[in-house]
């Protein structure tokens, strides 16, 4: 379903240019539940960015579906962002201004696919997600655990293909961490959702069906949780860790 | 909700203080420079400030800081709106939203914000203008030129300024959506805006550019005159001002970030770390500022120095009353003034009275040339250049009582008594001629005489007059008339009705500008020209015109030939004559003022609202009440007081230089120290006022922020 191959990415800052990504390669499948992990510097956010289009990466290729992400004009993309993918970002950016219930429709209602079905489906998440008690309230009355389970909800309300997260649990508490990872495994299980998360947190990253490690702008190590216990895949991907930390 | 337009509209409800004040900035802008343009292109108005004269150009240098000012304020507001907008922009394009779809809801919006707030300024400005107007009708002074109608005509430039705040805000708002990069759009609102590194030369440098503009602005235009002979375009050496400018800017870097005393490193820490990082629209906002106090001062200085410079002039005058007339108009002499005083109860205590010759004099012309390089001009010699009046030493002696005795052959010219009007009367004529017989008589000018009253003839040996005046007829033959009465401050009614009887008696030969000259208008005449000071020529050149029923205005008052000089009549009705020029100036101080208040506010608000953030931590992290405010006032004080404090500095400096080489001998007269003394005081009222506004904004800055000096 998304396919990355050797991807680039360099910056400039000033005369030096700096390449953050050297040929990323990975794939995700339909319904995977699948985390990047690495040190800060190792491109984990500018490949999210990437995928996300919100950058243009040098070279190589991102195919979502059937569609070559550097092929499309910024129209295309537009409604790639608004119907194939779901954001969930570290620090939400929910809009004060409207409610919980209201931030879930605002994809739909970007995209203009508001009816009562997606209605009735915003208020089947905020059910799902446990905030259903919360939907009328402002951002700005509710928790940031709330937050970000709602900011799950509303990548998830237009039926993305994927659900990318930037350090969903990175401005939580670990009660809020624990509560956003039930609600990716939720959106996993009950609707079928596939989900890429970036994260620092061995934890969260312990949920996942998949961790790929990058180093230094390539992919170091692939880890594969298969049928091991979570608590075995977290002090396995904490093994890993401390490998590239010793390389 | 169900559209895009119902979330547009759900957050302009949440963000309904950033769109008002956005619109209330561009209200605020519009209203003010309606009103200036209404009231400086008011055909009233035009009428008492003379094409090309320096009270048209204040008025207009003000009015371009005033639309600078408000141009750049407008255009931080507008930035200001956008930014705070930008992370709602991001997560909408974050989330899919194409960008025509934002456009299309930012151009609604923009459209209702600035058509609103731009119609609604300009339609009130007009009004406000008014009602202003009428108040200082009502409290302050009032006459027949301070009635006041606007040209419809002036609305095009407040049109102009109006499609400007649109145009840039459609700029700016269609900029905002366009970047590229959402990650940039959706961390936007964290960005500060940091200043390149600032060197503590920059405050000495500063003050040398500053010092060197000011003086190369106001030295230029004469050295390229005097100097080289040369016209420089209009307003082109302006640019000599630049230096000041940059030097102006510096300063206010300079403080913002270093600061100019040396204080303990961590004193200010937070304050002038805050402000470091807002450095750039700060200094911008800090500049307007300053500019426009120094505007609104030199506005406000104009009645002052013209009030006080003027009431000196009038009580150093030599004697009560003067008038002179041509000698063929039949004006009252000695015996009807004497029977108009007794009338009106007043005791004249001294009467003199003595005749006066005008005759041909020679002089040199400046001659003007158009070429490649513009307009240059030479100086030409002519025997026969105009003309000027002549006493002879006894008719001298009897109207002062000096004892003056010339040699034949040498003129003396009368000079005031502080030596300020040398620029206009040379006094330096060296060929006399009888215009009627064409005699003619070399003479040698010797040192000159002092006599404010009779300030701009000549006296001569009394054979050579007795020779000049041979053959001249009545019309080339003056009277002057001077006389004391007792009381003069009670006089009032008496010098009315004598300056009535002089003008009702005068007849339409001598109703005449003062510059009207009759040997000029003979060489016109002779040349087939129009003579430009002629009555009917003076309006199409730019000068006021001169009627016998509009005798009570400034421009009668100021500019006819034969104005007399009543003490109390001059005295008691300054105000009225120069009504329009003191209320206008002081029209254009409210308004640069107000448009300080208003920055300033909103700036310190702005400051307040951006960092609340920053002293929620500082308190979390135990900063008690008192070091909260003193954080909150070493920011809110430079933003306030250091404008008000440099651009009083730098417009008081500017006019003591003015004043300084004003007239052909540099250093001050005692009208001008006076003035200089009377511009102090209005310092100190408006200083006062100024504070006023600072401690209301600090309070409500700390209310904003919850700040508490006491806890």
């Amino acid at each position: 379903m998304l396919m990355v191959q050797d991807l680039h990415k360099s910056y400039q800052v000033g005369k030096n240019t700096y390449e953050v990504l050297k040929g990323v390669s990975l794939q995700v499948e339909t319904g995977e539940f699948v985390a990047v992990m690495g040190p800060s510097g190792s491109g984990k956010t500018t490949l999210l960015n990437c995928i996300s289009c919100y950058i243009p990466a040098d070279s190589g290729s991102i195919r979502l579906g059937d569609a070559e992400l550097a092929k499309l004009d910024e129209e295309a993309l537009a409604k790639v962002r608004n119907q194939k993918l779901g954001f969930v970002f570290q620090d939400f950016l929910l809009l004060d201004g409207l409610t919980v219930r209201e931030n879930i429709l605002l994809p739909a209602i970007i995209g203009g696919t508001v009816s009562a079905l997606t209605e009735q489906r915003a208020d089947q998440l905020c059910q799902v997600f446990g905030i259903a008690a919360i939907r009328d309230k402002y951002p700005a009355e509710i928790s940031g655990g709330e937050k970000q389970r709602t900011a799950v909800a509303r990548a998830l309300v237009n039926h993305p293909l994927l659900i990318l997260a930037d350090e969903p649990t990175g401005n939580l508490d670990s009660k809020s961490s624990r509560a956003v990872i039930r609600s990716f495994e939720q959106a996993k299980e009950a609707l079928s959702a596939t989900i890429f998360m970036v994260t620092h947190d061995s934890f969260a990253a312990s949920f996942c069906d998949r961790v790929v490690i990058l180093r230094d702008g390539v992919v170091w190590r692939t880890l594969e949780k298969g049928a091991t216990d979570r608590g075995a895949f977290q002090d396995e991907l904490l093994d890993a860790i401390r490998e590239m930390g010793r390389e | 909700m169900e559209n895009f337009s119902e979330v547009y509209s759900a957050l302009r409800r949440k963000n309904r203080k950033q769109y008002a004040l956005l619109a209330g900035c561009c209200f605020f802008s519009v209203l003010l420079i309606t009103a200036y343009v209404c009231m400086m292109r008011a055909p009233s108005i035009l009428s008492v400030l003379p094409e090309g004269g320096d009270s048209r150009k204040q008025v207009m240098m003000v009015f371009v800081l005033a639309v600078i000012g408000c141009g750049v304020f407008t255009t931080y507001a507008a930035g200001l709106f956008f930014r705070q907008k930008s992370r709602e922009t991001g997560v909408f394009l974050a989330l899919g939203a194409a960008r025509r779809q934002l456009k299309a809801e930012l151009r609604k919006e923009l459209a209702v914000i600035s058509l609103g707030s731009c119609a609604a300024g300009a339609v009130l400005g007009g009004p406000l203008a008014w009602g202003v107007w009428q108040l200082f009708r009502m409290f302050l002074v009032d006459s027949q030129e301070m009635q006041l109608s606007f040209d419809p005509r002036s609305y095009l430039l407040s049109l102009a300024f109006a499609a400007y705040v649109t145009a840039m805000l459609f700029f700016l708002g269609g900029r905002s959506v366009r970047r590229t990069n959402i990650i940039d759009v959706v961390q936007e609102s964290h960005k500060s805006e940091p200043i390149r590194e600032v060197k503590r030369w920059y405050g000495p440098v500063g003050i040398v550019l500053l010092v060197i503009g000011g003086f190369l602005g106001y030295i230029m235009p004469s050295v390229f005159i005097l100097g080289l002979h040369w016209y420089p375009p209009e307003g082109s050496t302006a640019i000599f001002y630049l230096p000041a400018l940059v030097g102006l800017y510096m300063i206010l870097l300079h403080t913002v970030v270093n600061g100019w005393r040396k204080s303990h490193r961590y004193k200010n820490i937070i304050s002038t770390s805050m402000m470091k990082f807002q450095g750039r629209q700060t200094v911008r906002n800090m500049l307007v500022m300053t500019l426009l106090i120094a505007g609104a001062y030199f506005a406000s200085f104009y009645a002052p120095m013209l009030g006080t410079g003027f009431m000196m002039s009038i009580e150093n005058r030599p004697v009560d009353c003067a008038y002179h007339f041509r000698a063929d108009q039949d004006i009252p002499g000695e015996n009807e003034v004497r029977d108009l005083a007794r009338r009106y109860d007043v005791d004249i205590t001294s009467w003199a009275e003595a005749p006066m010759i005008r005759l041909g004099v020679d002089g040199t012309e400046h001659v003007e040339i158009d070429g490649k390089l513009g307009t240059t001009w030479k100086a030409e010699y002519r025997e026969l250049m105009n003309s000027d009046l002549f006493f002879s030493e006894s008719a001298y002696n009897a109207l002062t009582g000096a004892a003056v005795d010339l040699a034949p052959g040498t003129v003396a010219g009368i000079f005031d008594a502080d030596g300020s009007g040398q620029g206009i009367f040379g006094g330096g004529t060296t060929l006399l001629t009888n215009t009627i017989t064409g005699r003619t008589l070399p003479v040698t000018p010797v040192e000159g005489l002092r006599n404010d009253t009779l300030f701009g003839r000549y006296v001569m040996d009394d054979g050579d007059y007795a020779a000049m005046a041979e053959g001249l007829s009545p019309e080339w033959r003056e009277e002057m008339v001077l006389f004391n009465v007792e009381n003069w401050a009670e006089t009032y009614g008496f010098a009315k009705a004598l300056f009535e009887e002089i003008v009702d008696r005068s007849g339409p030969e001598v109703e005449q500008y003062d510059a009207w000259d009759p040997v000029r208008k003979q060489q016109a005449v002779d040349a087939g020209e129009d003579y430009s000071f002629d009555r009917e020529h003076l309006v199409e050149n730019g000068f006021d015109y001169i009627d016998y029923d509009q005798r009570d205005s400034s421009d009668f008052r100021m500019y006819w030939l034969y104005m007399p000089q009543f003490r109390v009549l001059d005295k008691n009705d300054f105000v009225t004559t120069m009504a329009v020029f003191l209320m206008l100036f002081i029209f254009i101080a409210l308004i640069c003022f107000a448009a300080v208040i208003v920055i300033a506010y909103t700036r310190c608000m702005t400051i307040a609202l951006t960092n609340r953030q920053v002293y929620d931590d500082l308190r979390h992290l135990g900063a008690p009440g008192a070091y909260l405010y003193r954080s909150v006032r070493g920011q809110v004080s430079k933003v306030f007081l250091v404008p008000c404090v440099v651009g009083t500095g730098l417009i008081y400096a500017f006019y003591a230089m003015i004043m300084y080489f004003n007239g052909d001998s540099v250093g001050f007269t005692t009208g001008e120290i006076a003035g200089m003394g009377t511009c102090l005081l209005v310092i100190s009222a408006v200083s006062v006022l100024l504070y006023g506004v600072y401690r209301l904004t600090m309070r409500r800055v700390c209310r904003v922020l919850s700040i508490c000096k006491s806890k």
